[in-house]
């Protein structure tokens, strides 16, 4: 839509005169609520209605909001080691005691090796009664690194012993460095897609937009990066990372290199849906009416793909998660001592793991729950934003 | 003046009659013609074993297949190490014997005459004699064209080699003007010191003695640079690559590269009979079956292998032993044969200098070695089974004395980070010492990640150290790659197990615990300096380790054992004192699967590369199956 070379762009105008919407037909009060409610609200409403999203969605919060107190929530710190608890198996928890009620407790363990096979055997002892202790001062830690503490919801009895997921081959608690390991595993996959979202849209957008040069070098430029082979060069990328880097820096490292490797399918669609909604009236409309570029992208032509953005960002978050456990399952990603649920499963990745100590990948559990509630959630999301169902 | 004159009397005393019966294998073979009978393939004057209760073994039956897993081709190279067939081998106490030789005289470690088996074979049946031996050092050895960078350190005396002489067709002699007391260790190791070979083969692939048509159309054929490429490749006897290389060892390689699954079958010419006269070895396949090393403990505990050590740990016991009944096998428990399991070593020659001048600092690596907590590394990694200790010598030798095992490798962080404090190391905010220069002290160990013993312990000494104010962090690389970076001083330290011979007497050399070799993880260019004659690496500079290479010179030319043993325990004292290497613990046990089918292995034995050979002194061609 090329103007005349002597034309000037009008002034985007909007009509200032008073507008009376019920002057034609009177809307009832719900019809009123219903038509006036804004984009979100519709969302919610509908999101509301997909039962499974909404419980997949309060369990991601959940989870999300449990990382912000890991520590509280942990019985035990990520590298306390129990010697005396090596290969420990997972502690029932009880609550009535030769038929008396007596609370949550767990009996303790007798340890016997057994020379025979040379197996650590850990019989529950009826006699040791310990009692678990709620809002209590357990293990001494420091709150993000910040300050010290020691409150905790739930810790073991004085002297005793809490494995609720039993303990790995140094003696350390299963559960608590699950606990901690959510920090890392959930956040490495807000992070990546954050990056891929911003790099996406943006490339994506301005190529479907404007078109020309930009898109066909842009275009080019993922045909490039989808070509290569992506563990070779994950594995070249994290080779890259100089071992000094202190374990939070490689983390943020592989981050990014997840979100840089991952933008250029969304770029793609997000430059198709922009290249077909272009030529729709609407947008005709709004420049005719003098919007800009600016406005017409994010105003009129991102919302109607939102739904297509949502779910694309939602599923694309267990993959970052899937990547990020994969990685450090083939040990290219995060390493100890940084916990994350794929460190815990590499350090489960033998035959010992899977037949004697069992225990060991519970980690697979989070990771399942996680990537199927992200998809759950993103399927609700999509069908809410969509505004054409 | 002794002469050590080893007789061949007691040999030729027994009279040992010829059997009728064959392996199973090769009756057929035999009875279509195709292959002599046995009593024509032995050599005149077999070498007889006795097996019986004195060893704890039965005499077997002969057939069957023993069948083994590895993780890749490179290594076929166990089944020489297993097969152990030598010029001279140690028997199960460790003392050299004739083996492929029919008898030696040693004339003061500088005149060696060896006399060779009459009828003795190859693999092929071409005759095996003392054009062998001229081949391997006439053509292979000295010659010009093969550029091997020059002979064998064991065959260099102060940089000189031996005179060579066939004296007939059986009887060969190696002179050197000095002393050699390494030349027969070498020839017995694990791996041998190849100084024969079998020459009416690999002549077609020598310039010298080849039609060049034919030599040019097979260095085609093999896509290699040149005809010496070619011999080599065709010539790697220890490697058992090739297949139509003859043999001397009791089982030949009888398939080609690549493949998932390799054959050998018995050497129908074996020089061994056990006392009834029957040839070894007793079974007549092996099967080595390729599989994923982190696997092979699953697939031996369901029953994939009828004899495993390797690839398999102490942390596999549990596991293998639960799969006992039903697959029908035992585990038993060998003692790793090594010096110590597991052992830290600093490198003197690194190429950083302010880590260079920490490690020559004898207080730092005391201060390191005495803020391991070693007893609550064997009890979480070991049960307590295992020993904790120095870097030395294994308490089963002759050598070990207490004070060697428990120098600095007691637990004792304040006096560890008093010896810091003491070097001047302060230590910032995070509590995190400093370098002289200003540097946090990150250490950072690398290892070849084979082994996850080897990263628990890690992981143990890491939280040990965060005491002392050291951070240890852990680079894994491939092993190739781990040897080259440790030999370019690119590294600062590394973690590997102690010296390979872990119970020597004082007639072994103690070269290990000396800088001889580039290979050596502590001092590489010190090594490289003292096995080239100086021709590469650094000097020596270190008062310390110059006083080992003396000694070292010292045991090579001493011919009494009362001065051996002096040297010895002077070398063990510096190394107890100066910490040239952390060890940590010592004795470790490793399983060993046998099935219930197979029998005389030992229910117990050191496991060792060398001077064990893991089975080979053992003697692997008597073991049998039911």
């Amino acid at each position: 839509m090329t103007l005349p070379a002597n034309a000037t762009r009008l002034p985007h105008t909007v009509s200032d005169q008073p507008f009376d919407p019920d002057a034609i037909y009177k809307y009832t009060d719900a019809q009123k609520a219903l038509f006036e409610a804004s984009q979100l609200r519709l969302m919610w409403w509908k999101f509301r209605r997909h039962k499974p999203a909404l419980i997949s969605g309060i369990f991601l919060a959940v989870l999300y909001f449990s990382i912000l107190i890991s520590e509280l929530l942990a019985p035990y710190n990520l590298e306390t080691r129990n010697s005396s608890h090596i290969y420990a198996p997972p502690q029932a928890i009880h609550l009535f005691h030769n038929g008396e009620f007596i609370g949550p407790f767990v009996y303790g363990f007798d340890y016997k090796l057994n020379m025979e096979n040379l197996k650590r055997e850990y019989v529950p002892n009826l006699e040791k009664v310990q009692p678990l202790r709620f809002f209590c001062s357990g293990e001494k830690y420091k709150f993000w690194g910040l300050f010290e503490a020691s409150f905790r919801f739930v810790c073991p009895a004085e002297k005793g012993t809490m494995f609720l997921l039993g303990t790995d081959r140094l003696g350390r608690d299963v559960l608590s460095r699950i606990i901690y390991g959510a920090r890392i595993s959930l956040t490495i996959g807000l992070l990546g897609v954050g990056v891929s979202l911003v790099l996406g849209i943006v490339i994506g957008g301005m190529a479907g937009y404007y078109g020309g040069l930009f898109d066909v070098l842009s275009q080019r430029l993922i045909e490039v990066i989808q070509s290569l082979p992506s563990i070779p060069l994950w594995l070249a990328l994290a080779a890259i990372l100089p071992i000094t880097w202190s374990p939070i820096v490689v983390y943020f490292g592989i981050t990014v290199i997840l979100g840089l490797l991952d933008w250029t399918g969304l770029a793609r669609t997000v430059r198709s849906k922009l290249l077909a909604l272009r030529e729709e009236d609407y947008v005709s409309a709004a420049q005719v009416m003098g919007a800009s570029s600016r406005r017409i992208v994010f105003r009129h032509l991102i919302p109607g793909f939102a739904s297509h953005l949502i779910a694309t960002a939602t599923i694309a978050i267990p993959t970052m998660i899937l990547g990020e456990t994969t990685l450090s399952f083939l040990g290219l990603g995060l390493r100890a001592p940084i916990t994350s649920w794929g460190v815990l499963l590499t350090e489960a990745q033998n035959i010992n793991a899977v037949a004697l100590y069992p225990w060991l990948l519970w980690p697979v559990l989070p990771v399942i729950l996680v990537v199927l509630a992200y998809n759950f959630f993103g399927d609700g999301l999509r069908d809410a934003a969509d505004p054409y169902k | 003046m002794k002469i050590f004159a080893v007789l061949l009397a007691l040999l030729a005393m027994l009279s040992i009659p010829a059997r009728a019966d064959e392996a199973p294998l090769l009756a057929e073979l035999v009875k279509a013609g195709t292959l002599p009978p046995e009593a024509e393939r032995l050599p005149k004057e077999p070498r007889v074993m006795t097996i019986d209760e004195a060893t704890g073994r039965t005499v077997g039956k002969r057939g069957g297949t023993i069948r083994t897993l590895m993780s890749e081709q490179g290594d076929l190279r166990l089944m020489t190490v297993y097969g152990y067939a030598r010029l001279v081998a140690y028997n199960r106490s460790i003392e050299m014997e004739p083996d492929i030789l029919l008898g030696y005289e040693n004339d003061k470690n500088r005149v060696f005459t060896f006399h060779l088996r009459p009828g003795h074979k190859w693999s092929d049946g071409t005759p095996f004699t003392a054009e062998d031996f001229r081949y391997q050092w006439e053509d292979i050895l000295t010659d010009k064209d093969m550029e091997r960078g020059g002979l064998d350190s064991a065959l260099l005396v102060n940089g000189k080699g031996p005179k060579f002489e066939v004296i007939d067709d059986l009887t060969v002699r190696y002179t050197w003007e000095e002393p050699n007391p390494l030349f027969l260790p070498a020839l017995a190791s694990a791996r041998p010191l190849d100084i024969y070979s079998a020459s009416a083969y690999l002549k077609q692939f020598h310039a010298k003695y080849a039609d060049p048509d034919k030599l040019a159309a097979e260095v085609a054929k093999e896509r290699v640079k040149d005809w010496t490429r070619l011999n080599i490749r065709k010539s790697r006897s220890y490697r058992f690559e090739n297949p139509d290389l003859p043999t001397l060892q009791p089982w030949q390689n009888k398939t080609y590269s690549p493949a998932n699954r390799y054959v050998f079958e018995r050497n129908p010419y074996y020089h061994r009979v056990d006392q009834n006269g029957a040839q070894l070895p007793y079974v007549d396949q092996i099967v080595i079956n390729i599989a994923e090393s982190s696997i092979i403990p699953a697939k031996t505990g369901s029953g994939e292998s009828d004899l495993q050590e390797r690839y398999l740990s102490f942390a596999d016991y549990t596991f293998l032993k639960e799969g006992e009944k039903r697959n029908n096998y035992t585990v038993r428990l060998w003692t790793v044969g090594k010096g110590a399991a597991v052992a830290l070593y600093p490198n003197l020659n690194t190429n950083d200098a302010g880590w260079r001048a920490l490690f020559r600092d004898a207080r730092f690596r005391r201060a390191l070695s005495l803020g391991i907590d070693r007893t609550q590394i064997n009890q979480v990694l070991f049960m307590g089974l295992a020993k904790e200790g120095a870097s030395t010598v294994l308490p089963g030798s002759p050598l070990f004395r207490d004070e060697l095992g428990s120098a600095y490798a007691e637990y004792d962080p304040e006096k560890a980070n008093a010896l810091l404090d003491e070097i001047g190391l302060k230590r910032n905010a995070a509590g995190i010492r400093l370098m002289p220069d200003g540097r946090p002290l990150d250490l950072i160990i690398e290892s070849t990640g084979e082994s996850s013993l080897e990263a628990d312990v890690l992981e143990l000494v890491t939280s040990d150290w965060a005491d002392l104010g050291v951070k240890l962090l852990t680079r894994t690389s491939q092993r190739d790659i781990f040897r080259s970076r440790v030999a370019a001083g690119e590294t600062n330290m590394s973690v590997w197990a102690g010296v390979d011979n872990g119970a020597p007497t004082a007639d072994f050399s103690p070269q290990e615990f000396v800088p001889t070799d580039p290979y050596q993880l502590q001092w590489p260019m010190w090594g490289t300096y003292v096995s080239t004659q100086g021709d590469a690496g650094q000097k020596v500079d270190d008062p310390a380790a110059q006083k080992l290479v003396d000694l070292y010179k010292q045991w090579l030319v001493s011919e009494d054992i009362e001065t051996r043993k002096k040297i010895w325990e002077e070398i063990l004292d510096i190394h107890a004192d100066q910490v040239f290497s952390i060890g940590i613990v010592t004795a470790t046990l490793v399983p060993v699967v046998v099935s219930n089918k197979l029998h005389n292995v030992p229910a117990e034995g050191i496991s060792s590369f060398d001077p064990y050979g893991y089975f080979g002194v053992y003697e692997m061609d008597a073991f049998w199956m039911d």
